[in-house]
């Protein structure tokens, strides 16, 4: 299903901001929030694993039920994880497109990575000293 | 022990009433502070002391053996980029960009991926605003446009606005107007007046609407415009137009979706023409604590708001080119210094990979996803809790930020001057 990524602050995420390590931060970015109906239409409850995907990769989310959000529209906070598919592209600028870009969404059985993991994709080591 | 009249750092409001209640050198207790405060205060884990990346993991280094290397990595440096500043004092700025004009490198800060489209519009037609004082005390009309107060600024609504009790609008709840247009009925949408749902990329379309209406021109307004209907269009624009004063708070929802800063300028310019009826301000909703702080330092030190260029010698400021991300996005930097922000987490993928390629020096109290992508990671003071320094409100007021409990660890200025003294032969700057 092709949809339009935005991108936001919430509560949780700017409370767990600071621990990005931890399971409470890992949770809440990488939460995609759905309109119910195109929930249905994916044939998903709250909670399944959803792919997302653009043409710079793609980042398994857990699917949230969210009357709030139009049908065509998915909504995840701001962080790691919106961040993994976003294009760097500003056109000029200096601003990416952080709520303007196309997605597709398909159901996955693949594991949600931590931020440490998605880091490490991208060249990075995790710190996880305690 | 308790503190009172404490600022806390978290975001643009910086609000200045929190008591806290302090044990050694935690805090235990957050009275009057959001949830977004407490977490700030009392759940601030740090990293203990600096550490280094070697071939199998990490390894703890001293605080002068970090200095120095970062120093001798941007004296090495053909193009290093100096990037952040927003959660940390002026005083920590200021020598940021100190630094910047002594080795010609490129300094941006975070409002780069946030309001740096609102300067640009600011630029072009200027900046219609005024202090949150003025807002509490008179507005009678709001408008939250692409931005959600409740979870981003939890108490901006019970200071400045809808539950503030003001002046000349002594029954807030009653007298004020709360108009929300969003593509998400959010939860600051639950409680407003009118909440107009505009589809994904149409605020352009809506505001420019808006302006057509004001200007008397609703015969050429189609019946629907970006999903609102144009009998809601009229009815807002009458409810503006009817204000005894008016203002506009707007946020990433316009700086971030198609057009960019042709929406601020937009928006800019139906404030300018609601000014013909009546009186009418608009101001962006900052994020970070001091995000407005690094803003008016660079700019009053250097001439630009952000996105400055030293390599040819002077200040050189175009954003699109000399801006964080397109600077790492064309992999130009040969080195990074990240201070007081996280681009791992908030720069797209290819933007923050760079820096894994390139020698990145990190100076931040906490361990953070930048830290898994730097070379070294030197931990310091947060301002605000245990340093004490200016910073900007949203509004542009300069508010002291309080020093409240003592953790052992080194102000980042003082660790920057350091870097700055090595990187100048031991003059200070």
């Amino acid at each position: 299903m092709k949809c339009i990524l935005n991108t936001g602050r919430t509560v949780p995420q700017g409370t767990a901001v600071e621990h990005k390590g931890s399971d409470a931060y890992r949770a809440v970015a990488s939460a995609c929030f759905l309109n119910p109906v195109d929930m249905m239409v994916l044939g998903i409850e709250d909670g399944a694993r959803i792919r997302i995907s653009t043409p710079t990769g793609y980042v398994v989310l857990s699917a949230r039920s969210a009357e709030g959000v139009t049908r065509g529209e998915v909504f995840v906070t701001i962080g790691p994880y919106a961040n993994h598919i976003i294009s760097s592209e500003t056109h000029g600028t200096g601003m990416p497109d952080f709520k303007s870009q196309t997605v597709d969404v398909e159901t996955t059985e693949e594991p949600i990575r931590s931020v440490g993991e998605l880091m490490e994709e991208i060249g990075g080591l995790r710190y996880d000293r305690k | 022990m308790i503190v009172s009249d404490v600022v806390c750092p978290f975001c643009g409001c910086l609000c200045d009433d929190l008591e806290l209640e302090v044990e050694g050198d935690r805090v235990v207790r957050v009275q009057n502070g959001c949830s977004l405060a407490e977490a700030t205060f009392m759940h601030d884990t740090r990293l203990p002391a600096p550490i280094r990346r070697t071939e199998s993991g990490w390894e703890d280094i001293s605080y002068e053996e970090a200095i120095k290397e970062t120093a001798d990595i941007l004296k090495e440096a053909d193009r290093p980029l100096l990037y952040g500043w927003s959660s940390t004092h002026g005083e920590a700025q200021s020598v940021g960009v100190h630094i910047a004009e002594l080795i010609g490198a490129v300094i941006d800060n975070t409002s780069t991926v946030c309001h740096g489209p609102s300067i640009l519009a600011i630029q072009e037609v200027g900046h219609p605003g005024c202090t949150l004082g003025q807002v509490k005390n008179r507005a009678d009309v709001i408008i939250y446009w692409g931005c959600n107060p409740i979870e981003a600024h939890p108490r901006h609504m019970s200071r400045y606005t809808t539950y503030a009790t003001g002046f000349f609008v002594p029954d807030a709840q009653r007298e004020r107007t709360v108009i929300v247009v969003d593509t998400r009925r959010n939860d600051t949408a639950g409680i407003a007046d009118e909440f107009l749902q505009v589809e994904p990329g149409g605020d352009y379309a809506v505001l420019s609407a808006l302006r057509a209406i004001v200007r008397g021109k609703d015969s050429v307004i189609p019946k629907k415009v970006a999903g609102i209907a144009k009998e809601q269009l009229i009815r807002v624009a009458e409810l503006c137009k009817n204000a005894k004063f008016g203002a506009i708070f707007f946020g990433l929802g316009l700086t971030m979706s198609r057009g960019k800063y042709k929406n601020i300028r937009n928006a800019i310019e139906l404030t300018d023409e609601l000014n013909r009826h009546t009186k009418f301000v608009i101001s962006p909703m900052r994020g970070h604590g001091n995000v407005y702080g690094s803003n008016e330092v660079f700019t009053w030190m250097t001439g630009y708001p952000f996105a400055v260029d030293f390599a040819r010698g002077i200040a050189f400021y175009n954003p699109g080119e000399t801006t964080a991300v397109d600077i790492l996005r064309r992999e130009e930097c040969d080195a990074a210094l990240i201070v007081a922000s996280d681009p791992g987490a908030n720069f797209p993928r290819d933007a923050a990979a760079h820096l894994a390629k390139i020698p990145t020096v990190v100076i931040d109290p906490h361990v953070n996803a930048t830290t898994a992508l730097s070379h070294i990671h030197i931990p310091c003071t947060a301002a605000g809790i245990d340093a004490a320094g200016t910073a900007y409100r949203m509004d542009g007021v300069p508010i002291r930020l309080k020093k409240v409990i003592e953790r052992g660890y080194h102000d980042d200025a003082e660790i920057l001057k350091k870097i700055y003294d090595r990187l100048n032969g031991g003059m200070g700057p």
